[in-house]
């Protein structure tokens, strides 16, 4: 009889779209309230917003982690960091503005029009190469940018190291609830790798995301209450895994312990947050718990529904950076190879940029929607108030995909844009060409000093460098 | 799909349906003339690896620890295909911090989903009193439901760590129930449950030991975790010996879980989970729907069930088979009569219809196209890969990869990729791939049915090695009978089944095995068992334990 009703389970159309539906189950319920441990709020409050803050305040070790690397904008605010990727590339002739130089000297071109309200904290920089063999397309690209190193052609299709918002993670995301949030304005996977054999997906659904940054374990600053025991106890138990896993290693092959270690990491970055949540949650002026998504972002007609999908997932990613939930996020709009149905476009976006005649023009219509996505995230970003500045203004935002031109799968010449000035680190209003065929690795050591890293050299083989991008630092 | 039930299984009782029989390493009965598959050839053991639990291995788990009240989030890490299947991805990937975090907060709610329901409570705690502390009833229920989630006997400390925590948490918070919520959650969050730890370093037999094969076993043949007569034969020792493992073997395959083993190696092998996430221009396509997928899925895997347990069928069938399970959804895009008023219903294809086999179906025909045109690439590329086990290239990075616009001169898919052909750059791989695919030019990005394109007469004929064809119901056959056909899918098992690539495996072997396949006439059923007492399952060498 059991298997009639397996088979019949299975073969109920409804029960398996029904299991598609994230089933969003939390811990058990709570009677208990959490606890503000570190009440800072109202001292930043009657200090007000200006840099003096910083001398009437003991530094927040919360904001600073152990190898004192994350440096905090008027040594209250933490520095930021965000990759926001998009997919396929842009069309370079239409994407290079006709002039270099800052403020006035130059002008957005048209597939960059829609980021004229934040031109003002822009430095776009152009002409960057990336230095790994081209041997997979749109895997060569992405692999060059995000890990400065190539693509490797084993069956995993690895790395040789982490992406750079891994990398800034382990360097800054230490101190904070997460260490890094991944997101995906479409069902992909993301391009992040926490090592060279260790993917890390993104989220794709608004409702998760929201459970995990403002959701039951969410405190909000200003909230009072006791400390909810689970916390102590769910660390008893990872202390256990912990023994188990570590007794497990020594029975393994060098590949499988390795994983293993991986498998580790995201224990210890849970013990890490319950600690936090603890002893010391954090406590940001801007802070306040975000707005739960209320839409159904499924497809409809077809067609994905990218501008939603984008704008409460930035929302969501822009407050967790003012609670201080992580200061890292990498948010994946499309994949590389995406073959989303843009609205208006007749074909999915990749078939386009090989199979559009002429000039591309729906390539191009969907380019420049993705910078009206890019656009509007910065937009949320901006919104938020906070120090002197706003939240972007202490975050440095990397926007950046994966080829030039898709059609050939060109990267010779990438499209790579910072928004935010990291607290000044970065010049803003800029657009720099750097000479033909220049490393884009460093951009990528600028992006870790940006926010307070000491790297000397970052990169692997030909991509390797030393150097940062003095150009666009301030 | 009520009417359809009986039959599905009635053969199963059957026992000449049985493979094998007693024969346990022979051919099966291999027709005269066939040169006999002889010994199995000696080969080295290869070595361990680690298999994390797919996100259906873990659904099957709780669902049999626990019940199939239980939900689990829908959102646990997704599993990484490597050498096309997800079961090989378990070997060799690592999973995301972000992925730990998943996995604890699951064990959570299943252990609270658990606690909080009296029927589920009671069938794995041993005692009534839901407040008062209360270590040996405690030690009692962890004990039991450890063995059966870590698919070994617990040790004494093992046992001890977890009592001990659920002390210090019914001493926290007040009850016996709560506190016992996280001793389970501490079985679920543990590496014994979310991998498989078959090391094979626990006996020096060169024999993964009893509860390791019992494990293997059970994934393999039931995608989901022992049933307590394996443990038992575990525990017995019957599992040490090729006839004790035999006895289990044909135990599993008659039980009904043996569906969920065999679902879930085609619903990798086939990448059905491609149809989750079925992107297309309903304007274009106007028989695309959101349940499209979610259709298609179930009628492979319907058909595959009626295949391999009703018929005890030939492989090859899959694809050149002409009985089908459609529900209303896919009779009309098909346009046929739909075969059930309700759910699905059996169907028999007509050759006047041109749709026969896997390659007829939406869940090939569709995933393998564009989002509003079809791809000749895609689906060529996927007959070679998935099914013939052949490797194709990524094409040149700086390719120019445009195909021409529709217009007067090329009208259909096969004259505008003519272009791939004339370069030689591209004709090198593209010579290998589209012909295949434009045999299937007749089924639309959807898998309708289509005699033209943009006015002009589809021409769906061609050449896989060597071997002519005049259409889609000729092609199903030509794979079909594609002398690498039967040995690709042995791989795909053995690489299924053990996690190994079939690289670190000896060619000799999967030869062997695919020799008695063949002899046999392809019976899958005949193969699952082989390779569940293949010595690429049973043995194993040492590990090189890294310091």
């Amino acid at each position: 009889m059991s298997r009639f009703k397996n088979i019949l389970n299975d073969a109920i159309v409804g029960n398996w779209l029904r299991g598609r539906a994230a089933e969003r189950v939390g811990l058990p319920a709570a009677d208990w309230r959490p606890r503000q441990a570190l009440s800072r709020r109202a001292l930043l409050r009657g200090l007000g917003r200006t840099g003096a803050v910083a001398l009437a305040l003991p530094p927040l070790e919360a904001m600073f982690n152990t190898s004192g690397t994350a440096y905090a904008c008027d040594g209250v605010l933490p520095v930021r960091f965000g990759l926001w990727f998009w997919g396929n590339g842009m069309l370079p002739s239409r994407w290079l503005p006709d002039a270099t130089g800052e403020g006035d000297a130059w002008s957005l071109s048209e597939q960059l029009s829609p980021l004229a309200p934040m031109k003002h904290k822009l430095a776009l920089v152009t002409g960057l190469a990336c230095k790994v063999p081209n041997t997979s397309p749109h895997g060569s690209g992405s692999a060059g940018l995000l890990t400065a190193g190539p693509a490797l052609e084993d069956a995993e299709g690895n790395r040789r190291g982490p992406s750079i918002d891994q990398v800034i993670a382990s360097g800054i995301g230490g101190t904070s609830i997460y260490k890094s949030v991944i997101t995906a304005g479409s069902n992909c996977t993301g391009e992040s790798w926490t090592g060279p054999a260790a993917r890390a997906p993104a989220e794709t659904d608004p409702y998760a995301l929201y459970a995990r940054l403002f959701g039951d374990t969410f405190i909000e600053p200003g909230e009072d209450g006791i400390v909810d025991p689970r916390l102590g106890l769910r660390r008893s138990v990872l202390d256990a895994v912990v023994g188990d896993i570590t007794t497990l290693q020594g029975r393994l092959g060098a590949g499988d312990r390795a994983r293993l270690e991986q498998h580790l990491e995201g224990v210890r970055e849970i013990e890490q947050r319950l600690a936090i949540l603890e002893e010391n949650p954090p406590n940001l002026e801007s802070c306040e718990r975000a707005a739960a998504p209320t839409a159904d972002f499924g497809d409809v007609d077809g067609r994905a529904q990218v501008f939603a999908r984008n704008r409460v997932m930035s929302q969501l990613l822009a407050m967790a950076f003012a609670c201080d939930q992580t200061r890292v996020f990498a948010h994946y709009l499309t994949a590389p190879v995406s073959d989303v149905l843009f609205p208006g476009a007749t074909a999915g976006h990749h078939d386009l940029t090989h199979n559009e005649g002429g000039e591309q023009p729906e390539v191009n219509d969907i380019t420049i929607q993705c910078m009206e996505m890019l656009n509007e995230s910065l937009q949320i970003l901006d919104a938020i108030p906070e120090g002197d500045g706003t939240v972007l203004d202490h975050s440095a935002i990397l926007a950046a995909s994966e080829v030039g031109l898709a059609q050939t799968h060109s990267i010779e010449d990438m499209p790579t844009i910072i928004a935010g000035s990291a607290c000044g680190y970065f010049k803003q209003d800029i657009h720099h060409r750097s000479f033909a065929g220049a490393s884009a690795t460093p951009l990528l050591i600028s992006l870790q000093r940006s926010v307070g890293m000491a790297v000397g050299s970052f990169g692997f083989d030909d991509a390797a460098s030393t150097t940062s991008l003095a150009e666009v630092e301030a | 799909m009520l009417l359809l039930l009986p039959l599905l299984f009635a053969c199963k009782s059957d026992p000449a349906a049985k493979p094998g029989g007693d024969e346990l390493l022979e051919d099966s009965a291999a027709p005269d003339g066939v040169t006999p598959r002889g010994d199995v050839p000696q080969v080295d053991a290869p070595e361990p690896v680690l298999k994390r639990l797919t996100t259906t291995q873990y659904a099957h788990a709780v669902r049999d620890l626990f019940g199939e009240e239980v939900i689990v989030s829908a959102s646990l890490e997704p599993d990484q295909r490597v050498e096309g299947l997800f079961a090989v991805g378990a070997a060799r990937t690592s999973i995301s911090s972000y992925g730990v975090e998943k996995f604890e907060s699951a064990a959570y709610s299943v252990a609270g989903q658990v606690m909080d329901n009296p029927l589920l409570r009671d069938a794995i705690v041993t005692c009534v009193d839901g407040v008062a502390a209360d270590d040996a009833c405690a030690r009692d229920t962890l004990d039991a439901l450890g063995l059966r989630a870590w698919r070994r006997p617990l040790d004494a400390a093992e046992l001890d760590q977890l009592v001990d925590i659920s002390a210090l948490a019914t001493e926290r918070l007040g009850t016996f129930d709560a506190g016992l919520t996280f001793g389970i959650a501490s079985l679920l969050i543990s590496p014994h449950f979310l991998y498989r730890v078959e090391l094979g370093d626990r006996s020096d037999t060169g024999r993964y030991d009893g509860f390791e094969l019992a494990s293997r076993l059970s994934f393999f043949l039931w995608d989901t975790i022992p049933d307590d007569a394996l443990l038992d034969a575990a525990a017995n020792g019957d599992l040490d010996t090729d006839d004790g493992l035999a006895e289990q073997v044909d135990r599993m395959l008659d039980d009904p879980r043996a569906l969920d083993g065999v679902r879930a190696l085609y619903a990798d092998m086939l990448h059905l989970d491609a149809l989750d996430d079925l992107s297309k221009d309903p304007t274009v396509f106007t028989y695309m729907r959101d349940t499209l997928g979610a259709s298609a899925r179930e009628e492979t895997l319907l058909g595959i069930e009626a295949l391999v347990f009703e018929d005890d069928g030939s492989y090859l069938d899959l694809y050149s088979g002409q009985r089908a399970f459609l529900n209303r959804e896919l009779a009309a895009l098909y346009d046929v009569p739909a075969p059930a008023r309700e759910g699905f219903g059996e169907a028999w294809l007509e050759p006047d219809g041109g749709r026969r086999g896997f390659f007829g179906q939406a869940s090939f025909l569709a995933p393998n196209a564009h989002v509003v045109s079809t791809s000749a690439t895609k689906r060529g590329i996927f007959v070679r890969e998935v099914v013939l086990c052949q490797e194709i290239p990524d094409p040149p990075a700086n390719a120019n990869t445009a195909i021409p616009e529709v217009d007067a001169d090329a009208r259909t898919m096969r004259e505008r990729l003519a272009v791939h052909l004339e370069v030689e750059e591209c004709a090198s791989c593209h010579r290998l791939t589209d012909p295949i695919g434009l045999g299937f030019e007749n089924f639309d990005g959807t898998g309708r049915w289509r005699l033209s394109e943009n006015g002009a007469t589809i021409d769906a004929s061609g050449e896989l090695d060597g071997v002519s064809f005049s259409d889609a119901w000729a092609l199903g056959g030509t794979i079909a009978a594609h002398p690498e056909t039967p040995g690709c899918m042995v791989r795909t098992a053995i690489q299924s089944a053990t996690g190994n690539l079939v690289d670190e495996l000896s060619v000799d072997l999967v030869d062997w095995h695919t020799l008695g396949f063949t002899n046999g006439g392809n019976r899958v059923l005949w193969m699952l068992r082989d390779v569940a007492l293949s010595p690429a399952f049973t043995q194993v060498s040492a590990v090189e334990v890294a310091r």
